[in-house]
């Protein structure tokens, strides 16, 4: 287990190298110059050469990139005498456009993603799975094609169309819920819930509809196994075979597409954060995008793949517990 | 301003807008006022954007600059007024615009009495001096070039961080400031407005804690700030109210909300709703200038220009261009009126002929090149190129300028002129055609002065010395000899209103060249909430709602 652990740790940190190499090399080799858009209106080629400068990126590219990395673990100082700034490890630089350090930037930015994630999970999760069960124990009856019938509708709308809408509907026609914004859970728990509300839900039903198809071919496959008709053979409850002997199987898949999906949406809702002006990662990503911010850009891009890679080992280790048959010894 | 600040503005309107339907009439209330606005409540402010840096000498666009007086006084500043007060340059802490000596080299200002930063230390000369000198920090003085570009200094000083006092700027007594000029400049005050000639406690502000945590000398103070979220201001209790003849400061607090999105804020703003009562916002979409023109909306409205020109350049050392007769015949071919349809309507622009727009004291409305097509085909032929030619535009793939790009198009069809539509992503157009190597025929583009005169206008575009590698601003490239000298000799002219008179000639002489087709003067529409009073948009900064005068009808509502 320890050697497995192990080698998927260094497995985790060569792909994030590569990820950083790349992303590194994508903003800073092939966009042009940042220093003209800082520069400005009125702007002369010394006060160009002297932002690079500033900026560092009059140095080769190889020990930008070093820099970059001994930055991200060890921390490095940027200016001089009294402007000397020290920007402790994980350092990510700092913003082109705000001169903020990108560090804190995301972690400001952090817990409004987190917010966003776990309450869409927890709906996609119980409004998927539900759909989904009630699907399959309901084979062919209109609860059936009802269920997917709206999986389908629900799949194919658009993030930004359902959000808009549901703004339109909820709040400026029958008032019923605040212009959604990113407020703070101790500004008042009822605020906060109504807030975030349509993100969750406008994020959550994409999923919901992914799941509750998938939730429901799993668990048909599974009920036509043999051991399913041996369970029912032995006389064991429907409810308990199906508890006991057929979720288990049939959600495994889920674990697997869940603990991706989610990993993602730590790095970001980016349509739905923009849409609703929650001020996430996802919001700070498409600033970034937008305005050329490349040490922003880059932060993201990393963000977002150390969610996905760590997800991904992390997803591994709950498999094994729940399935005896890739259970490492 | 900077160029980043033509973007933004342009953005403002243009970047997620859909292109509005029909030919919406305009707002009828100009720039006019709501009423006034009684003290007290609290002005909420909806923007799609955070401002770029709460640190003066970093920030520098219509937004921003407007934002910074509420926070900072500086030596002058714009008047308090729609129209024509608003680019009036008055007295703000100093007890006049200025004593000129030594032929407009020297000038010497007085400090008020009783002015006073938010912790209670007395505003002196020695801080006007500290806060004047930041603008030579090699990491900090990213805004306003102006104070470096006019005051003479050391050519090795590096702002009061590194390099020490800045000897250059007199303070014999906490009062008196002097400073000598590099050239004689007869407009310094007007310069002085920017936002980077803002007093600060000495020694403070390294390392960028300004744009954190500024230290207030305006009517207000920073509470609190939430990058990207939210920032909320509460009053300068040592702001007096006698010593500031421009800021009326009513509400008790304002509390701005960022990184709304643009189609949400318009809703809250139509559907006012609770506090958005007592909101105010930036431009609306194009998308919602049809809603507005709805009856219930009309006394919400305001509209104004934003004091900006939006023109197609031409890059005149590509083949065909540097024919003159060539430009003027394009010139002559694009009909506005159908730019101004693809921008979004009437409602948003108006057409262009000048190059510098209505906002620019001195500045004379001519028309050098009337829509004539036959006209425009005769020249063509006098250049040999009667069966026409293909020219790459640049643009920005956002629909408005999609829309104006497409009008340009037809428009040169009949000349057989085959206009090529290049989309550079709005993130790098500006670095992108500020690059000659880079440029194709022509781009899509427009500049706003930094303040109402010429002077900030024509030099900047069309002085043939500054023809840069990257960051060049002459698009056109126009080097031209006679242009070069006018520039030259109205710079020096020590009567401010003959010089603004002379830039209007200097305008029709540069479009003899015709270097540029101008296309359209932008509009800045809002619409307020129905409890904001002493509302108007201010000429000074991009056409925004004045943040000084505006308060709440009822602050208790």
């Amino acid at each position: 287990m320890a050697r497995y652990l192990a080698g998927r740790i260094a497995g985790l940190a060569l792909i994030l190298f590569m990820v950083c190499l790349f992303t590194y090399l994508i903003f800073f080799q092939l966009s042009p110059d940042p220093a003209v858009m800082i520069c400005g209106k009125t702007c002369t080629p010394e006060r160009i050469v002297q932002i690079r400068t500033i900026l560092g990126l009059d140095e080769p590219f190889l020990s930008q990139f070093r820099d970059f990395l001994v930055g991200l673990f060890a921390g490095r100082d940027y200016g001089s005498g009294a402007n000397l700034i020290h920007c402790p490890a994980p350092c990510l630089g700092y913003s082109f456009q705000t001169s903020q350090s990108v560090w804190e930037m995301i972690v400001d930015r952090l817990p409004v993603s987190a917010t966003v994630a776990v309450g869409a999970a927890v709906l996609w999760l119980l409004a998927g799975i539900g759909a989904g069960l009630l699907s399959a124990v309901k084979e062919g009856t209109w609860w059936d094609r009802t269920l997917m019938g709206l999986a389908l509708g629900g799949a194919s709308i658009p993030n930004y169309v359902l959000a808009l809408s549901l703004q339109y509907v909820l709040v400026v026609h029958l008032q019923i819920l605040p212009f959604p914004s990113a407020v703070a859970f101790s500004d008042g728990p009822v605020l906060w819930f109504q807030s975030y509300l349509m993100p969750w839900v406008v994020l959550a039903t994409g999923y919901a509809c992914l799941y509750a198809r998938l939730t429901r071919a799993n668990v048909i496959d599974t009920l036509a196994e043999n051991f399913m008709r041996t369970a029912r053979a032995k006389g064991l409850s429907p409810v308990l075979t199906m508890r006991r002997h057929a979720l288990r199987p049939a959600l495994t898949p889920i674990t697997t597409i869940f603990g991706m999906d989610f990993a993602a949406l730590l790095g970001g809702a980016l349509i739905t954060e923009t849409v609703f002006g929650l001020n996430g990662v996802g919001k700070m990503a498409a600033d970034s995008i937008a305005k050329n911010d490349q040490p922003v850009i880059m932060a993201v891009t990393l963000l977002a793949a150390t969610f996905v890679v760590v997800g991904n080992v992390v997803v591994d280790l709950v498999y094994t517990g729940l399935d005896p048959r890739v259970r490492i010894r | 301003m900077r160029r980043s600040a033509v973007i933004a503005a342009g953005a403002a309107l243009s970047a997620l807008a859909l292109t509005a339907c029909g030919g919406a009439s305009t707002p009828a209330s100009g720039t006019g006022a709501t009423g006034p606005a009684t003290t007290g409540g609290t002005v909420h402010y909806l923007l799609s954007s955070d401002y770029s840096h709460l640190d003066p000498v970093r920030g520098w666009d219509g937004g921003v600059n407007n934002f910074y007086r509420l926070i900072y006084r500086g030596l002058t500043t714009f008047g308090a007024g729609p129209g024509k007060e608003g680019t009036k340059i008055v007295p703000d802490l100093a007890t006049t615009t200025g004593t000129a000596t030594d032929d407009n080299k020297t000038w010497t200002f007085t400090l008020k009495d009783d002015i006073f930063f938010e912790d209670g230390t007395p505003i002196t000369s020695e801080a006007m001096k500290f806060g004047v000198a930041r603008a030579w920090d090699p990491e900090a003085g990213i805004g306003s070039p102006y104070a470096r570009l006019l005051i003479d200094a050391p050519k090795s000083y590096k702002g009061p961080y590194v390099s020490g006092d800045l000897d250059t700027i007199e303070t014999p007594d906490p009062k008196t400031i002097v400073f000598h000029l590099k050239k004689p400049f007869a407009d310094f005050a007007s310069a002085l407005a920017q936002p980077n000639f803002v007093p600060f406690p000495k020694g403070t502000g390294a390392a960028n804690a300004f744009d954190a945590k500024p230290i207030a000398s305006g009517p207000y103070k920073v509470e609190s700030y939430q990058r990207g979220a939210s920032l909320k201001l509460v009053r300068n209790p040592h702001w007096k109210a006698a010593t500031d003849t421009v800021r009326a400061a009513k509400p008790d607090r304002f509390q701005i909300t960022f990184g709304l999105d643009g189609a949400t804020i318009d809703e809250r703003m139509l559907a006012g709703q609770g506090a958005d009562a007592n909101a105010i916002a930036g431009a609306i979409q194009a998308a919602t200038v049809a809603r507005i023109q709805a009856p219930q909306f009309k006394a919400r409205t305001l509209s104004t220009y934003m004091g900006c020109t939006t023109y197609m350049s031409f890059n005149t050392t590509k083949k065909p261009l540097g024919d003159v007769r060539v430009r003027q015949a394009i010139n002559h071919a694009i009909n506005k009126d159908t730019v101004v349809a693809g921008d979004g309507g009437t409602a948003l622009a108006t057409r262009a002929t000048s190059i510098q727009p209505p906002t620019i004291v001195g500045r004379v409305d001519y028309d050098p090149y009337p829509t004539d097509l036959a006209k425009a085909r005769q020249l063509l032929e006098e250049a040999g190129l009667a069966d026409g030619f293909d020219l790459t535009l640049d643009v920005r793939p956002v629909p408005r300028q999609q829309g104006m790009a497409v009008a340009i198009q037809e428009a040169l069809k009949p000349l057989k002129v085959n206009v090529k539509i290049n989309n550079i992503d709005t993130s790098t157009f500006y670095e992108v055609i500020a690059t000659p190597a880079q440029q194709h025929d022509a781009a899509l583009t427009g500049w706003c002065p930094d303040w109402s005169s010429g002077a900030t206008f024509l030099p900047p575009l069309f002085d043939g010395r500054n023809i840069y590698d990257k960051g060049n601003q002459n698009l056109a490239q126009i080097n031209d000899k006679a242009v070069n000298e006018r520039i030259d000799e109205i710079a020096e002219m020590t009567d401010v209103d003959a010089a603004n008179a002379a830039y209007a000639e200097l305008d029709k002489q540069i479009m003899e060249l015709a270097p540029i087709v101008p296309l359209l003067y932008e509009k800045n529409v809002t619409v307020i909430g129905d409890n904001i009073a002493g509302a108007y948009l201010s000429d000074a900064y991009s056409g925004g709602i004045d943040l000084v005068s505006v308060g709440l009808k009822t602050p208790g509502k």
